[in-house]
């Protein structure tokens, strides 16, 4: 009786041994790599292409336009209006999302797709989100690099500013064409202000805590801002010629129009918190203290 | 002639204890022209940012370094006409229309003016265009040639030449034209991309920050010819309101009061709406106020709502630009935060 | 002649499906001045639509209304209203006039576009409402009336405009005994002491007996007949209008004309 219990603790012990061992194989293993990844988010879109990633993406937003190769690619709509039905015929193995569209996730979660959740944020996220995609499509050290790359050239522009008094600047992103009404400025919070730091200006609604904020008349001329920096980004507004009046002159007591520096930047990716960030950056920098890039 | 027993004296002390509508009318005009004005006095000293009045008005700093002048002439006092202008053009408005609809829940946004003015803004804001119509730029010049058209489309569908309009029809023309409007807005809507989307949701909110006095210019004369023909009206919207057939038996030309009375009517909302965006509420609570206030003789309820209506919306502007300071809520939010309690407590007193 | 319909027709524009009836067909009718004519009819007959026709609310598709000679047509609303009242049969103002103002109402076509009325239009609103026997009234709100008193208001509105004619589309229809009889002596005094031309509209056919000296009995909007009301007022006319056995004979204590129906013909 003896031996033949032995024997039956043995095998459960092989058991469990060979159990155990097969499970830590299992982590081993690595999850496959997609190769058909959807992406509601530009933002997204731009990081996959740049972390080499592009060939393996086969659906965008509607609202994708860099770089040049989506331009080829199917659509299936956006934040209010994603094509779920599309989407899933397309047979993705990776699909990313905005962090609000909970509902798609669990409908697709539920299809059994992989899903990415893009979470909105300031530089260090955005960077963050780059390692994150390298990590998930299989291309973490090209990730790394861009990374990298993207810091270091933050770290030029910081170093050619260094030391300038920094001008009060009010950074806006959007107004009504011809008028000052209904402008969009950037607050204290968030990628464009932080970008503005770097470039060497010192954000007019810095104590401000949100992302945006809507200036009436009066606070802007009560701000008085230095160096006003408007962002237009290149699509339907500029298919008419800009032929429209200065609207700032009717301001005349704030000091960047008194000395004339109002400075149009034109560009999405000025806007967009992505691969090209280092670059939006450095075109701050370029109009805030035009001496230090000769 | 069927005249009647002579006025004999016993009667008279009853007779002059009715105020005459001329006494009436003249301590209407004088007490809100009053309120109107000191509102809109008062109304630019008053802002999120303090400045000395001193320095504003002192002609010897050049304007285009005195902050303090830029802001009392440049933000404020711009914005303080503004609200003045479109709070009495909507609140005339919503008078002509509640008469002549016969229905006091009538506004000027009723038969779908407002919808046609923001179907043409939105249509600017999403798909761009950088036209400008004299010195309206593109958003307010295309409101008012949409609201120009949602107004003939409404009068085309309800009209019969020579005839009266049917008051019924009106209504059913312009709340169908309303719903048709709204449908294609958010249609619109589904097809920008999101940042367009929130400017158009946020010029639905009403926006009398114009900036500068060149859109207020440009407005001015649609609203004086408005206001010159609801002069000729008040009598003709006391008979309106008791009936078609009443009013014409009463002397009235229906069908040409009618179609003064819209053709006004719908030109002031147009205008206010072109301006500052759909401002709700004033247009309604305003005419309520000012009967419960002096009475409904429409030749006094007329031009106590215009200069209440001014009063009204520059006081709410006050409040939408000063409350949250240093963040400026939309005025149409205070006007709909007014007015939702106003009709509640309106509705509890009459029960 | 005073107000004379000649040959007229009237067709309310229907736009629901059906082919539209007309409500008047080729009427002419002879009201002469300083009577007291009854237009007398079952429902759809066209009493109302000929009272607006007379009151050139409405203008016929054919034929003429003219007043004294003269045409309605050629004459401006204001014009006519000066001199032709008319009291329909219900009236719901959109909002809460007082009674005086309904009064002053009737001061509309004597008054310029932008002029407002003075005293001696009180006066002649004030007296219209005595003469209702409304004028304790006048500043209540008009809506919140019995029906009786909203009636005599409109009356008196209608006197406010100091007219020639009036016309009154069943006026003693929401009124009890006491204020029909009140009503039926006030119209037969203005007759009388001012020589009112009235046309009356009703369904009342004794109110009409007693009041009117002419009558106009209406069927499916053609004219039976016209004429004193002694002579036309028959039980065989009572027949053919409403297809009602009636007894109509003279009151001995009332001096007038009674109709007593006795039964429907089948």
């Amino acid at each position: 009786m003896a031996a033949r219990a032995q024997k039956l603790i043995a095998l459960v012990a092989l058991a469990f041994i060979v159990f155990a061992l097969a499970a830590r194989a299992q982590d081993k293993v690595p999850v496959s790599v997609p190769r058909r990844i959807v992406s509601l988010v530009p933002a997204i879109t731009e990081m996959l292409f740049a972390v080499g990633a592009g060939s393996q993406v086969v659906a965008v937003s509607s609202h994708d336009e860099f770089p040049p190769e989506v331009k080829t690619l199917p659509k299936v709509g956006a934040l209010i209006d994603p094509d779920t039905e599309r989407i899933l015929a397309l047979r993705p193995d990776l699909v990313v999302v905005y962090g609000s569209q909970s509902d798609l996730e669990k409908q697709l979660g539920r299809a059994g797709h992989r899903t990415f959740s893009y979470r909105h944020g300031g530089i260090a996220t955005t960077l963050n989100t780059i390692r994150d995609l390298g990590v998930a499509t299989g291309h973490r050290p090209e990730a790394g690099k861009l990374v990298s790359s993207i810091q270091a050239r933050l770290d030029v522009v910081r170093d050619r500013v260094k030391g300038r008094p920094q001008p009060r600047t009010m950074l806006i992103f959007e107004r009504q064409p011809g008028t000052l009404r209904e402008v969009y400025a950037s607050g204290g919070v968030g990628f464009l202000n932080e970008m503005l730091t770097i470039a060497g200006g010192r954000n007019v609604f810095a104590e401000v805590s949100r992302e945006s904020v809507q200036p009436s008349t009066e606070t802007m001329l009560a701000r008085a801002p230095e160096v006003i920096l408007e962002l237009r980004v290149a699509g339907v507004v500029e298919k008419t010629p800009s032929r429209e009046p200065d609207a700032w002159s009717a301001l005349s007591s704030v000091p960047a129009v008194r000395s004339h520096r109002v400075h149009l930047l034109t560009g999405d990716y000025l806007v967009v918190p992505g691969p090209r960030l280092a670059a939006a950056t450095e075109a701050f920098a370029r109009a805030l203290h035009p001496d230090a890039f000769k | 002639m069927i005249t009647l027993d002579s006025a004999d004296e016993s009667s008279m002390p009853r007779r002059a204890r009715h105020a005459s509508i001329r006494g009436r009318l003249a301590s209407t005009i004088v007490g809100f022209g009053a309120l109107a004005v000191v509102t809109c006095v008062l109304a630019p000293l008053v802002g999120t940012t303090s400045i000395s009045l001193t320095r504003a008005f002192d002609p010897s700093i050049p304007f285009d370094q005195n902050v303090d002048a830029q802001i009392f002439f440049v933000a404020r006092l711009p914005r303080v006409l503004a609200g003045a202008l479109v709070g009495s053009a909507l609140a005339s408005a919503g008078v002509v229309f509640q008469a002549m609809l016969r229905n006091p829940l009538a506004t000027p946004f009723t038969l779908g003016v407002s919808a046609g003015a923001s179907l043409g803004a939105m249509l600017v804001i999403i798909f761009g265009g950088a036209f400008a119509l004299g010195p309206l730029s593109a958003v307010p010049a295309a409101s008012l040639v949409g609201a120009a058209a949602a107004t003939a489309v409404v009068y085309w569908l309800a009209s019969r030449r020579g005839h009266a309009i049917s008051t019924s029809v009106l209504l059913l023309a312009g709340v169908t034209l309303n719903s048709f409007l709204s449908a294609l807005i958010m249609f619109v809507q589904y097809l920008a991309d999101f940042a367009q989307v929130y400017r158009a949701a946020r010029w639905i909110m009403g926006d009398l920050d114009i900036g500068g006095y060149d859109t207020l210019i440009a407005s001015l004369p649609l609203v004086i010819v408005a206001f010159g023909l609801f002069a000729l009206l008040p009598s003709s919207l006391n008979l309106l309101s008791v009936g078609k057939d009443a009013a014409a038996a009463r002397g009235v030309d229906v069908p040409r009061a009618q179609r003064l009375a819209f053709f006004s009517a719908s030109l002031a909302t147009a205008a206010a709406v072109s301006l500052a965006g759909p401002i709700g509420f004033v247009g309604i609570v305003v005419p309520h106020l000012v009967r419960l206030l002096v009475g409904v003789d429409h030749r006094i309820v007329l031009p106590a709502s215009a200069l209440f209506g001014a009063a009204f919306l520059v006081a709410c502007d006050l409040v939408a630009r000063t409350i949250l300071s240093p963040v400026e809520i939309p005025v149409g939010i205070v006007t709909a935060m007014i007015g939702g309690p106003f009709f509640l407590w309106l509705l509890v007193r009459k029960s | 002649m005073f107000l004379v319909a000649d040959r007229v027709s009237y067709t309310y524009n229907r736009r629901t499906s059906g082919e539209p009836v007309p409500a008047v067909r080729d009427i002419s009718v002879r009201i002469a001045r300083a009577s007291l004519t009854g237009l007398i009819g079952p429902n759809g007959c066209g009493k109302t639509t000929l009272l607006k026709l007379l009151a050139g609310v409405l203008a016929p598709n054919s034929g003429t209304v003219s007043l004294d000679g003269r045409a309605l047509t050629t004459m401006s609303r204001r014009h006519i209203a000066r001199r032709i009242a008319v009291v329909p049969q219900e009236t719901h103002p959109a909002f809460e006039y007082t009674v005086l103002e309904m009064a002053l109402m009737g001061r509309h076509p004597h008054l310029g576009t932008l002029q407002l009325e003075g005293p001696a239009d009180l006066a002649i609103a004030f007296e219209s409402l005595e003469a209702t026997g409304t004028s304790h009234l006048a500043e209540r709100s008009y809506m919140a009336l019995s029906g009786g008193e909203k009636q005599r208001v409109i009356i008196a509105s209608a006197l406010a405009q100091t007219p020639e004619v009036l016309l009154l589309d069943e006026p003693t229809a929401s009124l009890d005994l006491g204020y029909q009889l009140e009503i039926g002596l006030l119209m037969q005094r203005l007759n009388r002491e001012r020589s009112a031309t009235m046309v009356i509209a009703t369904h009342d056919l004794n109110l009409a007996a007693s009041v009117c000296d002419t009558l106009v009995l209406m069927r499916n909007g053609r004219v039976l007949a016209s004429g004193n009301t002694s002579e036309v007022l028959t039980s065989a006319m009572v027949r053919q209008l409403y297809d009602v056995e009636a007894d109509v004979r003279l009151h001995e204590l009332s001096g007038h004309l009674t109709v007593v129906p006795l039964g429907r013909l089948s």
